[in-house]
């Protein structure tokens, strides 16, 4: 039976005894009201009747849960109490009828069996009854007791029987309550889960197929025994009562609470289970009817994954911190590249963009207080963003700050910098970028959308930002030692080569490739008193600021001892007693210095350890000057430098050079001379055409890899014009007579006639400087043109004209008149022009030998 | 090869004798002038500018000879310059008629006989 018939059942059949108990009760007490015998004991029928409605309460009360032997005692004491009753009526008056009563009760709701046994002990209790009050014809007495109600007892019940057949509703209900039952029965044991369904005392009621198969118990075995005891390790037993009683306590029906909880099978072994137990109320009944699952495999395969990604979590962080390594070392690449603040900067804010996977980074830099954008990368600009002020913004709050700042959702105000505003950023990382412990700039990254910053994002920005301010101070050092350098090595290269002439010369020189640092190339090209030029070229070991100051050095002394009138060589070891002695051992310099003198076109070079120069024949093949080899400067305290000559024929040309020019990274250096030789072909004779076309084949791409250092003279060929401009000094005059002297020679006067017009010239030029006055100035000039025999020269300056003084200087004039054919002075407002002209004859004998 | 002039002082007894060699001109004569004057002691009787060895003398050259002349002068003593004849610097010294002011040699010899 379920416990719901049984309890349908159970609450008709206590309710029904009650009621008759009760019923019974009112009519013996009705009986002792209306006149009756005397022989009537009244007060024991009233305690009988007080007995019956107790009982009655009793049953009602218990109506519930009132059990099948309750009812049979119950029956059993209303058969002694009508016996009693009987008894105390008198032995005159028996009713034997009352027991009618008890008996039509045991026939209903009895089986037959107990029915009889309950009409045995009317028929027992009747039977003493006769035999201690009553005399005669008992047996007729004891007949008609047992009679009746057995009679009335079978014909009644079989009577109730055939109505409750008949009743067909009732049957068909009970019926459908009890395939309901056992659908849901079959149901309950064919479910997955295991059911089970506990009372209030947390016995089983319920136990379905599955509970049997989860825990190895029989639902006969389970039904009616404590569940914690069952299936419950000692260790969850408390927890369960506890739950159980909150359960319990909780008003109205739960549904579905769930509970994981371990449990114990038949034989001892634990599993994890997950129990949804609710609770529900019946008729004042509780119970608590609950599903039980084992999730010993759910939690396997959640353990599985768990690992699984764990597993995968692990593969990408180690992924995402190789990367970032690699980022990192990236950044310190780029940190401590060779190179400009600015091209730094930008190598930088791109690369920090890429390491932390960025929407836009920005490198900010504080220059007089305020916040400069140095860079950017993912930020769209047309113009250079306004600076900020430190403390507006999101940039100038992390520069004020001194710490890493995150925002998510930045502010308008936060955006107010106009680098960010148009970029559409979600979240905002910054980090100040320390030097010494003072903020030099902030750096800011932005994410969007597809990319959020969080607070482990911060630590990497953090290490990014130490790179950044590491390349930052690095290339301001670097910056400011390569301005200095440069400005250096401009200042100590000749901005402007001197006038000479009867020559031309030109130089060129190419820094190294925009990132590489100041090289040690230099050229000098010196007018040495009496007309003579010196050139330089020259190589100091080294780069940078060092290189470049001593190349100031060396400038300076050679200028020093070449102005001082010294031979080549001579010159040379007194620069290699500078190197040697004053500027350490560890300093070394390449040097060739070459003399020539316009006047006779001598070359004479000393070369310490430099590439040999070329000489250009006119119309000929470049050839290398050979001689003249020494050690580099600085190597030994006192070696002995030689010097080698040459002659520069009128048309050729010299070429000098520093190794950047032929030197190739992998390249063997004779295939850089074969290709200068080469170059030097085709080149034109004009030393400017030569240089640029020298460096248009061997330097295409305009910068090497280091600097080059260029520089031709050509000595100028003689025609039947002369052409020169002199600087208004008198130390022009020695060089001019010298370069004149060579044009008359080549238009063959007479030494006589040379040394003459020379100084007639020379009272010419000397009036010219004269006429400059202190301010120098323009320089004069000098035309010649020999025509047949008629030399036609004419000096003209751009000072202003001075009137022939008295005395020294009048002379000048008259030694022109003197010396030449014809004098014309032609002052004008810009300067004075004065015309000589004189006849040649030819070379004339000697007077004096 | 052009060379500046430079010059050379020696003492004979109560001679000074200035020999100035390469090439005489503004650059030069006006402090070379003045070296020459400094170098004769007023005892000195006479000086002796030996331009044997000069190349070129200009206007500036002859100034220098003619300020020397009237330093000199004004202590009475004598100028004698060498000159050889034919080379340039002779052609020069005579187109200025310097023979009036001083006395001119073609030798060394003769001009140390004559203030000697």
């Amino acid at each position: 039976m379920t416990p719901l018939a049984d309890l349908f059942e159970r609450r008709v059949k206590g309710r029904a005894l009650a009621f008759l108990f009760a019923a019974g009760a009112g009519l013996g007490l009705l009986t002792l009201v209306l006149p009756h015998d005397e022989m009537v004991k009244d007060l024991a029928l009233v305690v009988l009747a007080l007995t019956a409605v107790v009982i009655a309460a009793v049953l009602y009360w218990r109506a519930d849960r009132v059990t099948d032997l309750e009812l049979h005692m119950a029956v059993a004491l209303g058969t002694v109490i009508l016996t009693l009753a009987n008894y105390f009526v008198g032995p005159t008056a028996l009713y034997p009828m009352i027991y009618t009563w008890a008996a039509l009760y045991a026939f209903y709701f009895f089986e037959l069996r107990l029915a009889f046994a309950h009409v045995a002990l009317i028929a027992v209790s009747y039977g003493l009854l006769l035999l201690l009050v009553e005399h005669p014809s008992p047996a007729t007495r004891w007949l008609l007791a047992v009679g009746t109600p057995t009679i009335a007892g079978v014909l009644i019940s079989r009577l109730l029987t055939r109505l409750r057949v008949e009743n067909v509703e009732a049957g068909r209900r009970a019926e459908e309550l009890r395939q309901n039952e056992a659908r849901t029965r079959l149901v309950l044991d064919s479910a997955p889960d295991a059911f089970v369904t506990l009372d209030r005392d947390g016995l089983i009621v319920n136990w379905n197929a599955a509970a049997e198969r989860m825990f190895g118990w029989s639902t006969a075995e389970a039904i009616g025994r404590p569940m914690r005891a069952l299936v419950l390790p000692e260790d969850q037993r408390d927890l369960h009562d506890d739950r159980r009683r909150d359960l319990l306590e909780s008003s109205g029906n739960v549904t579905g609470r769930l509970f994981e909880v371990d449990f114990q099978r038949r034989d001892g072994s634990r599993f994890p289970g997950e129990a949804t137990v609710s609770k529900v109320e019946i008729g004042g009944e509780v119970v608590l009817p609950g599903f039980i699952r084992d999730i010993t495999e759910r939690l396997r395969r959640l353990e599985e994954r768990e690992v699984l990604l764990r597993e995968q979590a692990a593969r990408a962080e180690a992924e995402r911190v190789a990367e970032m390594v690699s980022g990192m070392q990236l950044l310190v690449d780029a940190a401590l590249a060779h190179r400009s603040l600015d091209a730094i900067v930008g190598d930088l804010v791109t690369r920090v963009r890429g390491v932390l996977g960025a929407h836009a980074a920005v490198i900010y830099l504080v220059e007089d207080g305020r916040l400069i954008t140095a860079a950017s990368s993912g930020v769209d600009r047309e113009t250079m963003p306004a600076p900020l002020e430190l403390g507006s913004c999101f940039a100038g709050r992390v520069a004020e700050g001194r710490e890493p700042q995150m925002v998510d959702r930045p502010s308008a105000e936060e955006l107010a910098d106009p680098d960010l505003e148009k970029v559409g950023c979600d979240s905002l990382l910054g980090v100040p970028l320390m030097a010494e412990g003072e903020v030099t700039g902030v750096l800011i990254v932005c994410g969007a959308e597809e990319r959020q910053f969080g607070p482990e994002d911060l630590g990497v920005l953090r290490l990014a930002a130490d790179r950044v301010a590491l390349g930052i101070d690095h290339a301001r050092v670097y910056e400011r030692e390569h301005r200095i350098a440069e400005t250096l090595q401009r200042t100590l290269l000749p901005d402007r080569l001197p006038h000479l002439p009867g020559l031309a010369v030109e130089a060129r020189y190419l820094p190294a490739a925009a990132e590489a640092e100041v090289g040690g190339d230099w050229y000098d090209v010196i007018p040495i008193p009496g007309g003579r030029v010196g050139l330089v070229m020259g190589d100091v070991a080294g780069k940078g600021l060092a290189a470049a100051s001593m190349v100031g050095r060396l400038r300076s002394a050679l200028r020093a001892y070449a102005l001082e009138g010294h031979e080549p060589a001579r010159v040379v070891e007194q620069l290699n007693r500078l190197v040697w002695t004053e500027l350490g051992d560890s300093q070394m310099a390449t040097l060739l210095y070459l003399v020539l003198d316009p006047a006779d076109g001598s070359v004479c070079w000393v070369n310490a350890g430099h590439l040999p120069p070329l000489l250009l024949a006119d119309g000929g093949p470049a050839q290398f000057l050979q001689g003249g080899h020494n050690v580099p400067l600085g190597v030994m305290p006192f070696p002995s430098f030689d010097a080698t000559a040459e002659q520069l024929e009128p048309g050729a040309t010299v070429v000098l050079y520093t190794d950047g020019l032929v030197e190739r990274p992998g390249d063997h250096i004779d295939n850089g001379l074969a290709r200068l030789a080469g170059a030097l072909r085709d080149a034109p004779g004009v030393p400017g055409g030569l240089c640029d076309h020298v460096l248009r084949m061997l330097v295409p791409e305009g910068a090497a890899a280091d600097d080059v250092a260029l520089l031709a003279l050509r000595n100028t060929p003689m025609g039947n014009r002369f052409s020169a401009e002199f600087p208004t000094e008198p130390q022009a005059l020695s060089s001019m007579r010298g370069l004149l002297r060579r044009w008359l020679r080549h238009a063959e006067g007479s030494d006589q006639e040379i040394a003459e017009i020379t100084t007639a010239c020379g009272e010419a030029a000397t009036n010219a400087i004269e006429h400059a006055g202190s301010s120098g100035g323009t320089p004069f000039e000098i035309l010649g043109r020999v025509d047949g025999r008629e030399v036609d020269i004419t000096v003209r300056d751009y000072g202003a004209w001075r009137r022939p003084r008295e005395g020294d200087h009048g002379r000048g004039i008259s030694l022109i008149e003197a010396l030449m054919d014809e004098v014309e002075v032609t002052p004008t407002h810009e300067g004075t022009s004065v015309r000589m002209r004189r006849r040649l004859n030819g070379a004339t004998p000697e007077v004096a030998a | 090869m052009s060379e500046l002039a430079e010059l050379a002082i020696e003492r004979h007894g109560e001679l000074v004798v200035a020999t100035v060699t390469g090439e005489l001109d503004v650059s030069v004569a006006p402090r070379m002038g003045d070296q020459i004057g400094e170098a004769v002691p007023t005892e000195a009787r006479a000086l002796v500018v030996d331009f044997s060895e000069l190349e070129f003398i200009d206007s500036s050259g002859v100034a220098m000879l003619f300020g020397l002349v009237r330093r000199l002068g004004s202590r009475r003593q004598d100028l004698h310059v060498v000159a050889p004849a034919g080379r340039p610097v002779a052609r020069v010294l005579e187109l200025v008629d310097f023979g009036k002011a001083a006395r001119l040699h073609s030798e060394l010899d003769s001009a140390l006989a004559e203030a000697g």
